[in-house]
């Protein structure tokens, strides 16, 4: 019976161990630096005192409810963003002449940076959450659209012939075909497009919000508390490692049928 | 089953167009095969054998002459011809259960294609690993896979393209027992196409020695030995070797250097 999967390979401790060194280090030599007064605690405060802000934050839940209102933005956007760019990458991806006549307008507007839509988003649609949403939109679809396309075009043609043999009709072909096959290359747009609706919201907020992780760093720096901004510099650091690492087991799980893609990596 | 269909290709000329003119890969090809005959066809690399199935698999068109089967011609790929691929071109995202189910025809109810799909797992002797992904199986389970998924429409033809080409010789010699045992089972009309003229002799009712390019049939020997054959035996080894020097007849002395 093959229905067990292996067991997974065992690694030393040291293996988990190793990526924690360097940033270990690191900040050992930061407090190291302000212990000895090389470092101006206005500017950059120490390890110590950043992580009693950190305590301080989660008591309050500030912090906590700062990350929460980003969060919700981001996944509002991005299942907008990354829909759109998944309908319109199969619509380009299949057909040649829909993609020629959507060519010269893609290509005039990938290039444009999101955080330049703010300041016309704002003007068209407020301050309010539509504009900061549709930011986080327009940036997770992009690679979305792209990651689409590449993998739908990619698509074996040997399958192709397959189902043609079989004779499959379109939707089966569409389902069953096409889009299992370009699964491994949507899932690389979907985490380089969630990696950039997660860097938009803070973007958006940096420039009009009043609540939002984005929000605390500004208002921290006008009131001048750099460890309350520092921490939520770091705090939008781990979450997007975190959002990352989601979107990677679900990977896993949806692509282990695939020996590169569903296995370890 | 449906009454059996006959296929018969009538003066077919196959050539691509390239850059640098045309290319002929068939001229003249003739053939009549009866329902539920075992046709094998060797000839060399690039003499054309894989585009005469797909010629009749329907992936390509006739340049000249025709492909009849069941007296129309053939314009489309469809259910009634299976074929078998040199690889096994599985889907990875199926499983063993899953691919074979891929092959049947739609509007089957689930419970009747559950039992379709069942039988053929073990017809082809892979009970026990329905679960399993295609890379989790070897070259031989691959195809016989293949083979599984080819067969649940029940096709009257079977095209097999060198299906156990990359298979080991042991496997081999395994597999084309088992594809004898399935023909027979199925009565069902096989074309093999394959490089192994051991294996031509072993499984085809007839051998058709086909000539290098433009392709086309320049010797038809029919294997009147009765089933199961020795592989050994004088009047095995005698045709074996008929078939042998159809391609190496000039070279027969000298020239052993290499
Ligand atoms: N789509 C195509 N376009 C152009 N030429 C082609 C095409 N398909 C096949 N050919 C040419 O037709 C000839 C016969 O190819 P084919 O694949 O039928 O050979 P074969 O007998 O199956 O060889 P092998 O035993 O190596 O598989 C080759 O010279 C090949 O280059
Ligand atoms: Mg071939």
């Amino acid at each position: 019976m093959v229905s067990n999967p292996p067991p997974k390979p065992k690694h030393p401790f040291s293996f988990y161990l190793l990526p924690f060194i360097l940033p270990i280090l690191l900040i050992t030599v930061w407090q190291l630096a302000s212990n000895l007064d090389w470092l101006q605690s206005s500017i950059l405060p120490s390890p110590l005192v950043i992580a009693q802000t950190l305590l301080d934050l989660l008591k309050s839940g500030e912090l906590l409810k700062n990350i929460a209102v980003s969060l919700l933005r981001v996944l509002e956007g991005f299942a907008i963003g990354a829909g759109l760019g998944l309908i319109a990458g199969l619509i380009m991806g299949l057909s040649r002449s829909m993609e020629r006549l959507l060519s010269l307008i893609t290509g005039l507007l990938r290039p444009i940076p999101t955080i330049a839509w703010i300041p016309a988003l704002i003007l068209w649609m407020g301050i309010g959450e539509s504009s900061k949403i549709t930011v986080i939109a327009v940036g997770s679809f992009w690679p979305v659209l792209l990651s689409v396309i590449q993998g739908v075009r990619s698509t074996d043609p040997k399958y192709l012939e397959v189902a043609r043999i079989l004779e499959k009709d379109r939707v089966t072909l569409l389902t069953k075909v096409i889009i299992p096959s370009a699964l491994p290359s949507i899932f690389t747009g979907l985490r380089i497009g969630m990696g950039i609706a997660w860097a938009s919201v803070v973007g958006a907020e940096l420039i009009a919000a009043s609540s939002g992780i984005g929000f605390m760093i500004m208002y921290a720096r006008e009131v001048s508390q750099p460890d309350v901004m520092l921490v939520g510099v770091a705090a939008i650091g781990l979450t997007g490692l975190l959002i990352d690492f989601l979107l990677l087991q679900l990977q896993r799980r949806l692509l282990k049928w695939n020996s590169v893609w569903g296995g370890e990596s | 089953m449906t009454k059996p269909m006959s296929l018969k290709i009538e003066n077919l000329t196959k050539h691509y167009s390239l850059p640098q003119g045309d290319l002929a890969v068939l001229t003249g090809v003739d053939l009549t095969v009866q329902p539920g005959e075992f046709i094998s066809i060797v000839g060399a690399s690039g003499c054309g054998k894989s585009t005469l199935l797909r010629l009749i698999g329907g992936l390509e068109q006739v340049s000249e002459g025709r492909i009849l089967f069941d007296e129309t011609p053939i314009q489309n790929p469809g259910l009634d011809r299976g074929i078998v691929f040199q690889e096994s071109r599985l889907f990875p995202w199926f499983t063993i259960e899953e691919n074979i189910a891929f092959g049947c025809r739609k509007n089957l109810v689930e419970s009747e294609k559950q039992q379709i799909v069942q039988d053929h797992i073990k017809l082809v002797g892979l009970l026990g690993f329905e679960k399993a992904y295609p890379h989790q199986l070897s070259g031989g389970m691959q195809q016989r896979t293949a083979i599984a998924r080819a067969l649940v429409s029940r096709p009257q033809i079977l095209l097999l393209d060198e299906p156990f080409g990359a298979l080991d010789a042991l496997t081999r010699i395994q597999m084309q027992q088992e594809i004898l045992n399935i023909w027979q089972k199925e009565k069902i009309t096989v074309i093999l196409v394959t490089h192994d003229i051991d294996e031509a002799v072993f499984l085809g009712d007839r051998v058709l020695v086909m000539s290098n390019r433009p392709g086309t049939f320049k010797k038809t020997l029919s294997v009147p030995l009765a089933r199961p054959r020795d592989r050994n035996s004088a009047a095995f080894l005698a045709l074996r070797k008929k078939i042998y020097d159809e391609f190496f007849s000039k070279k027969k002395t000298g020239g052993r250097s290499r």
